[in-house]
């Protein structure tokens, strides 16, 4: 491998070498310094913003070859992009970084973890090693029954339940509240069942692009099929996927709206199809980084859980645009688990500071690792923060009403 | 590079903070110049006691060492021009003390410069140095590069909050320097001499810091000008009506438009300057202050003159101000960012100057800066990279710089030299000063290991 990849830095194959000017136009600055979560933590120079920035800059110059000790920079970072919002000149880290994960893909230097990763979608089209069929394994032990009266022929509504909400039991409780939040507000809606395949984003975080087109063909089509009129997605980076990713992957114009579940919650209270009944308690909420500075998603979450009857809402010092990455994104976890977690336990410090009773967030993956680092702050400072999805808050207010 | 030293930094440091792969070391190689120098071996520190080892080993082998802070400066001071180490300080990033009687806090040198501030908000208390990267720079680089801010005019740069500093020697003894008092003349007062020496004289690792109340209210004002001339002497005039104002900034036409451009905001580009102004000090006076200025605007045919209503909208309008630079940055390449400074009493003149000079080479210039010090930051927009750019540059430079030294200013009000104006120094300071400061550095570094290659000048024989 090793002789292949010197060659293709020689022809000037990687995408990277066409990057030189935007490169150049990061100034070295270091405001970055001062909002990425590695660097914050690390304060290692070589895994800051512009620091990649500069080692991409010294490969699209010939200066240095892709090796694995730069692969191994490249994917240290959590996708949070903070370093892109922030950057004072406008450049696009997200792009470059992505960009060389892909270059680091064909030069086959890139964490042994994705080759699984990559293999499961492709045989199983979701993240985990359980069969597709088992996608509605979370909606066997609703009140309602079985299973499969959650998938339909025709509906005006789907619900793109996402892998990680599909398949691990700690965040079954999102979906399993989002079908009664739907059943409380008589949607007419439709799982997609085994036809939901993995969205892509874990394969285009990391740099794998071949795959993305045909699960976005087949999920595009599978929604279709039904003849809805709005897709609804409660995953961030699934959501992002679909809004932002797969219009650059198909020339094909999607039919139907898309809304991530706080949007649609929050017209569903507006329209006076959910009622809300009152909660007691002082309420903080977390922006997932696809959810709010990925996708500028920050009002809706905020304006559904101020509808509530009884909460005191307050926000983290840091919050919006300049929300602090929860330390999950990125697939991080699988490559450096002690870093992720450190990055989760400076989120914890933050929303400890709020004096909130509850953390609400809108994305499974941000749920699980704040969850787990209240867990160890609470052993220390005796902090009770519970964190809970929004669509589970909905459905303890919808309760209450009925009480 | 030697092997045995680098073993022997390791006993120090521990491996892991002991540097030495290619691709890493480039990543200390560069500061916010864009220069890039290679260090030979990158050496993270946590303790002072680590710095006299390693600068006492430095002596024995005549290794270069270079202390680094964030590296967001401006003029080179952190880049190991003669390779050797690069002694990274960013770990040494612990509050020590907040003494809220004496109004002081130490700090060790590798904190950020806000979380100062922020560390005492609580207190209703605040660090009044507020440099443009303050959100990663550090309190160390602040100091070696008596780093200055928006708050100047009223409030001072750097060196008048740091009462006493701890500081390795380039010999490698750890001594203090100066008092906690308000007051104390007992011998030379190095405190100021550290402050500002770039990193030459000495590695400053702990500081105590001087801390002032948050004043009780504040105003800004907006003014718009027909023309730079028109704002220049309305500065003039401020100043000379008896108000010291915290900030007094004014924003050329190139840069309102590059901010207009970035920010949206609703800026009036087809003015040609305007000053944004802040007056604080408690309440009542804040009015007559704002009052003043306002009137002073309007005598100087200011086009508009209005006071922000709410704190939104004076938050919208400063950061309006600290986006001039990155929104200029945005235009070309690269971005020169000079800090030319005069006394106030010729600002109208530097700034036709300015004009005249890139009307002259046909070059872009967006100006920018601290109106109030004298402070400005002319701002050429070109690219480094094409060879008949990068030299005309180079005189527009000379041009600027000759022009502030005829006026009676100075190359740097506070970026410092380090290596991007070395060779201009003869301009300002004479022979035996610049022979006089050799001395000195000769007296704290006799091996001249300790950031060599900065403030370096020739003379014609």
């Amino acid at each position: 491998m090793e002789s292949e990849v010197k060659i293709k830095n020689k022809k000037e194959k990687f995408a990277i070498l066409e990057k030189g000017d935007e490169l150049y136009s990061c100034s070295r600055c270091g405001t970055c310094l001062a909002y990425c979560p590695i660097y914050k933590q690390t304060l290692d120079e070589s895994l800051a913003p512009r620091g990649k920035m500069s080692l991409l800059e010294a490969i699209s110059k010939g200066k240095i070859e892709y090796s694995d000790k730069i692969s191994e920079k490249l994917f240290t970072c959590t996708a949070c992009n903070i370093c892109t919002s922030e950057c004072p000149s406008g450049v696009k880290l997200d792009e470059m970084i992505s960009t060389a994960k892909s270059d680091l893909i064909d030069a086959h230097k890139y964490p042994q973890v994705l080759d699984i990763l990559k293999e499961r979608i492709k045989k199983a089209y979701n993240v985990t090693f359980d069969s597709n069929t088992g996608r509605l394994d979370w909606a066997a032990q609703l009140p309602e029954g079985e299973p499969e009266k959650y998938v339909k022929a025709k509906a005006e509504v789907v619900y793109f339940v996402g892998c990680v909400s599909s398949f691990s039991p700690r965040s079954f409780g999102i979906p399993r509240s989002i079908v009664q939040d739907f059943d409380s507000a008589k949607v007419d809606y439709t799982l997609l069942g085994e036809e939901e395949w993995c969205c892509g984003f874990p394969l285009i975080n990391s740099g794998i692009k071949d795959v993305v087109g045909d699960l976005a063909k087949h999920n595009i089509d599978a929604v279709k099929s039904k003849g809805a009129k709005l897709l609804v997605l409660s995953c961030p980076s699934c959501y992002h996927t679909w809004k932002h990713e797969y219009p650059k992957y198909l020339s094909e114009k999607v039919d139907f709206e898309i809304l991530h579940i706080s949007q649609y919650l929050l017209r569903l209270i507006k329209e006076g199809k959910i009622k809300l009944g009152p909660l007691s308690g002082k309420i903080t909420y977390h922006d997932p980084c696809d959810l709010g500075r990925n996708s500028g998603i920050y009002a809706e979450p905020r304006d559904v859980i101020k509808s509530i009857p009884g909460i005191d809402f307050i926000d983290m010092a840091a919050n919006r645009k300049l929300a602090n990455c929860c330390g999950g994104g990125g697939n991080l976890e699988s490559v450096n688990q002690a870093l992720a977690s450190k990055i989760a336990l400076a989120k914890a410090d933050e929303i400890i500071e709020t004096g909130a009773d509850i953390v609400v967030t809108s994305c499974q993956q941000c749920n699980r690792t704040i969850d787990a680092s209240l867990k160890k702050k609470k052993k220390e400072t005796n902090a009770k923060v519970k964190v809970i999805d929004l669509p589970e808050l909905v459905l303890q207010s919808i309760q209450s009403e009925k009480l | 590079m030697d092997k045995n030293y680098t073993a022997e930094l390791e006993q120090i440091v521990n491996p892991e903070n002991v540097i030495t792969s290619f691709e890493e070391r480039l990543t200390y190689s560069y500061d916010s110049t864009r220069l890039e120098y290679m260090p030979d071996v990158v050496v993270k520190v946590k303790t002072a006691e680590q710095i006299s080892r390693i600068m006492k080993l430095a002596n024995e082998y005549t290794i270069p060492v270079t202390p680094r802070g964030a590296a967001t400066g401006l003029s080179g001071g952190c880049l190991a021009v003669e390779g050797g180490i690069s002694l990274v300080m960013v770990a040494m990033n612990k509050i020590i003390d907040i003494n809220p009687i004496d109004l002081l806090a130490t700090v060790e040198a590798g904190v950020i410069t806000e979380n100062v501030s922020k560390a005492v908000e609580h207190l209703k208390l605040f660090y009044p140095p507020d440099p443009g990267s303050m959100k990663s720079s550090t309190i160390g680089g602040n100091i070696a590069e008596n780093a200055g801010g928006l708050r100047g005019l009223k409030y001072g740069v750097t060196k008048d909050y740091i009462n006493s500093i701890e500081v390795v020697l380039p010999t490698g003894e750890i001594v203090n320097m100066g008092t906690n008092t308000v007051k104390a003349v007992t011998g030379y007062n190095l405190v100021d001499l550290m402050c500002g020496s770039e990193g030459t004289l000495g590695i400053i690792t702990k500081a105590t810091l001087g801390l002032l109340p948050v004043p009780a209210d504040r105003a800004s004002i907006l003014a718009f000008f027909k023309n730079m001339t028109d704002a220049a002497k309305t500065v003039r005039d401020i100043v000379a009506e008896g108000v010291i104002t915290a900030t007094l900034e004014i924003v050329d036409k190139v840069t309102i438009n590059a901010i207009e451009d970035f920010l949206k905001i609703g800026l009036d580009r087809t003015v040609g300057a305007m000053l944004l102004i802040e007056v604080d000090g408690q309440k009542g006076a804040v009015e007559i202050e704002a009052g003043i200025v306002m009137k002073v605007c309007r005598s100087n045919s200011a086009l508009s003159v209005r006071q922000a209503k709410s704190a939104q909208e004076r938050d919208e309008l400063w950061s309006a101000r600290r986006a001039a630079l990155s929104s200029l940055s945005r235009i070309r390449p690269s971005t020169i960012l000079e800090d030319a400074t005069v006394p106030r009493s010729r600002i109208v003149e530097l700034v036709e100057a300015v004009n005249e000079i890139a009307k002259k080479y046909g070059m872009l210039i967006g100006t920018f800066g601290h109106a109030g010090d004298g402070n400005l930051h002319p701002t050429i927009l070109t690219d480094l990279r094409i060879p008949e750019q990068s030299k005309k540059t180079e005189r527009v430079i000379e041009e600027i710089f000759k022009v502030t030294i005829a006026l009676g200013g100075t190359l740097s009000g506070e970026h410092g030299i380090g290596i991007t104006k070395a060779q201009y120094l003869k301009l300002e300071i004479s022979k035996p000063v610049y022979d006089l400061m050799k001395k000195i550095k000769n007296s704290f570094d006799p091996n001249n290991i300790l950031n060599p290659g900065k403030m370096k000048c020739t003379w014609d024989a």
